[in-house]
Order: C-alpha cells, then sequence, then structure tokens
C-alpha cells in the first residue's frame, strides 16, 4: 500500500504539473480538491485518467466519487480495491 | 483619429520573476512554454495584472496559435485511440487562450478578440485596435502577438523548404498598449494601414506611400527575426526602437509573396 501511494502521488504531480512540490510534501490523508492540495475540477478529469491509464480502474458510479477522491489514502484504497 | 503606442515590448525584454506577473500558482502550472511567454509579457507590458484591469480592449494575434498543447492533444488521440484524452492540452490548443488566460488574470471581461490571419494577423489586429480607437471611442488596448516554434512544425517547415534562403525558423512573442491619449510615454503615432491583395515591390511601396525620398521603409526584413507568421510585430518592435521625433517609417509585409499589408508611422 505504501508503494501504491508513493507512486500515485507521483502521478499526481507528474501529470498534473504540481511545480515546486514534492512527494513528501503530499500529505497522504489530507484532501485533494478545495484545501489541502488545491485541486479542481479540470484535475478531476486528470485524475480520472491517472485512475484508468496507469492502474485500468474506470470509476463506475460518479456519485461515489467524492469519497474516493477525497485523498491521496482514499484513492489509493479504491485502486488496491478495484485493480485489474 | 489619434493612436499611439505607449509601450511594447518583445518577451525577452521580461526581467521580472513569473511568480511576480502571475502569482496563481494553479494556474502557472497548467501553462504551456508559449502561454507562459506571451502572459508574461502581456502583464509586464502593463506593469502588472492590476493595470489590466483598466484595459478597454484586448486584441492578440497569431498565425500558429498554442502549437505544442495542439500537438499534445492530438498525439493523446491517435495514441490513446481516441480514449482518455487529457482535458489541459485540450483546452489550452485553442487560439484565443493567451487572450482568454489575460482576461480571467485580470478579471477583466472587456471586448477580446484573437486575429489567426497567416502572416497578416498582426496587421489585423492592429487595424481592429486602431478603428476601435478611431470610431468606437475605445482609451486603452491592449494588443499582443505570439508564435511558437515546435520540433515538428520545424521539420515540416523545413520538408517543405522554408528556410531555403538561409532564414531561421523564428518565435516570440510582442505586446503593445495603444492608447488614444498621447502622453510623454508615446513614442510611435500609427498614421496609416492598409492591404493590398497585390504584392506590392518596394519601389511601389515608396511611389505609394513615402512623402519624401529620406523616408525610411523597412521593406520584407525577415531573414534577421527568423519566420513564424508574426514576425512583422517583431520586425516593427525592432525598427521604431530608434524613431525620432516626426520621423515617418513604412513598413510593408509581403510575407510568403501573397499579399502585401502596410503600417505607417511617426515618431512622436
Amino acid at each position: 500500500m505504501e508503494q501504491l501511494v508513493k507512486e500515485l502521488k507521483q502521478h499526481l504531480i507528474e501529470e498534473l504539473n504540481l511545480e515546486e512540490i514534492t512527494v513528501e510534501d503530499i500529505d497522504t490523508d489530507a484532501p485533494l480538491f478545495g484545501d489541502g492540495l488545491g485541486l479542481d475540477s479540470i484535475d478531476a478529469l486528470e485524475v480520472i485518467l491517472i485512475l484508468e491509464k496507469y492502474y485500468g480502474v474506470k470509476l463506475s458510479n460518479s456519485a461515489e466519487a467524492k469519497p474516493i477522491f477525497y485523498s491521496v489514502r482514499t484513492l489509493a484504497e479504491y485502486i488496491e480495491k478495484n485493480k485489474k | 483619429m489619434s493612436c499611439y503606442v505607449k509601450n511594447i515590448i518583445a518577451d525577452d525584454d521580461v526581467i521580472s520573476d513569473i511568480k511576480a506577473l502571475i502569482p496563481e500558482a494553479a494556474v502557472r502550472r497548467r501553462m504551456s512554454r508559449i502561454l507562459k511567454m506571451a502572459v508574461t509579457t502581456a502583464v509586464e507590458c502593463c506593469g502588472n495584472i492590476d493595470n489590466i484591469k483598466e484595459i478597454d480592449s484586448i486584441v492578440t494575434a497569431t498565425g500558429y496559435g498554442c502549437l505544442a498543447d495542439s500537438e499534445r492533444f492530438l498525439r493523446n488521440v491517435i495514441e490513446n485511440n481516441e480514449e482518455l484524452l487529457n482535458p489541459t492540452p485540450f483546452i489550452q490548443s485553442t487560439f484565443n487562450t493567451v487572450g482568454g488566460q489575460i482576461a480571467l488574470l485580470s478579471k477583466n471581461h472587456c471586448e477580446n478578440i484573437t486575429y489567426v490571419n497567416r502572416s497578416h494577423s498582426f496587421e489585423d489586429a492592429l487595424l481592429d485596435a486602431y478603428l476601435q480607437i478611431g470610431i468606437e471611442g475605445k482609451e486603452r488596448i491592449l494588443l499582443g502577438t505570439f508564435d511558437e516554434i515546435t520540433e515538428s512544425s520545424n521539420n515540416i517547415l523545413e520538408r517543405l523548404g522554408a528556410f531555403h534562403k538561409g532564414q531561421k525558423n523564428g518565435e516570440g512573442a510582442i505586446f503593445m498598449e495603444l492608447t488614444s491619449n498621447y502622453t510623454e510615454a508615446c513614442k510611435i503615432k500609427i498614421e496609416h494601414i492598409e492591404f493590398s491583395s497585390n504584392v506590392l515591390s518596394q519601389d511601389e511601396c515608396i511611389n505609394r506611400y513615402a512623402k519624401s525620398k529620406e523616408e525610411k521603409i523597412v521593406y520584407n526584413n525577415f531573414t534577421e527575426y527568423g519566420i513564424y507568421p508574426t514576425v512583422s510585430a517583431r520586425i516593427f518592435y525592432e525598427f521604431t526602437k530608434d524613431l525620432e521625433r516626426d520621423e515617418e517609417m513604412i513598413f510593408c509585409n509581403n510575407y510568403l509573396g501573397m499579399s502585401s499589408s502596410i503600417i505607417i508611422v511617426k515618431g512622436v
């Protein structure tokens, strides 16, 4: 799980062009959107692409997105559960 | 009708730190190279983002637009079999991204138009700004041009033989503030803009537009500044740097030999 968390943070930094942010700077349990990392709706689309592109995980029900996209840890847990 | 150039700068004149010019990190991180180049030039031209709020109209011009983002988007379409397309390069691949970003950053929702008219995009944008000042009574207009080189565009142009006479590829951003009100900061007055569907020779330009034999004419000086659609804005910037008071200068652009556009300026 820890390896997946680290890898996920790396993908977020690269795909979202998070300048000046390192893996260590991202709090695994902090909110990704709004406060915390401060991502926005365009980033949400990019995160969906990260899940699909790197882990083959599709978000089947968009209503479930809010708790899944809460933090790096919730994302990693969802990937673990649904990874092909 | 009076239309003065209050301030004109090129992207290589930008000395301020990008973080000072574009403080929002979330906006900055999505910007491609051409966006950063053009938007920082626009902000530096006006001094800071707050000053852009006072602008009455934003007019931009480009031949290629945000080419790298367009290429990235198309590459994604091919590589990912038309699925899993990243939104950012799609959003930012439009020609009016620079004008839009300036509006978003400054929260200035004034008239905002982008001209994408090949090699006379700059002249068309300038004519629009000139008419907005002369006919619509606008006082301050931010006008800018931008184009970028990418590896693939360079390869294509090379293959087409575009650099056959020692010319080189080029890119850059130029921004200027146009105003109806003369101040000491104004060094250039736009006297006349004209388009001709015929390609005018240098002699024809002189006979038609020069008031005297001493009048300076800048005729297609492309080699030094590279070949790109908005290079005429760079030439305008370079040659008006040392324009003396009351001196007139005629710019004739017939890039690619398809038509001619004429700009006549006077030092003030």
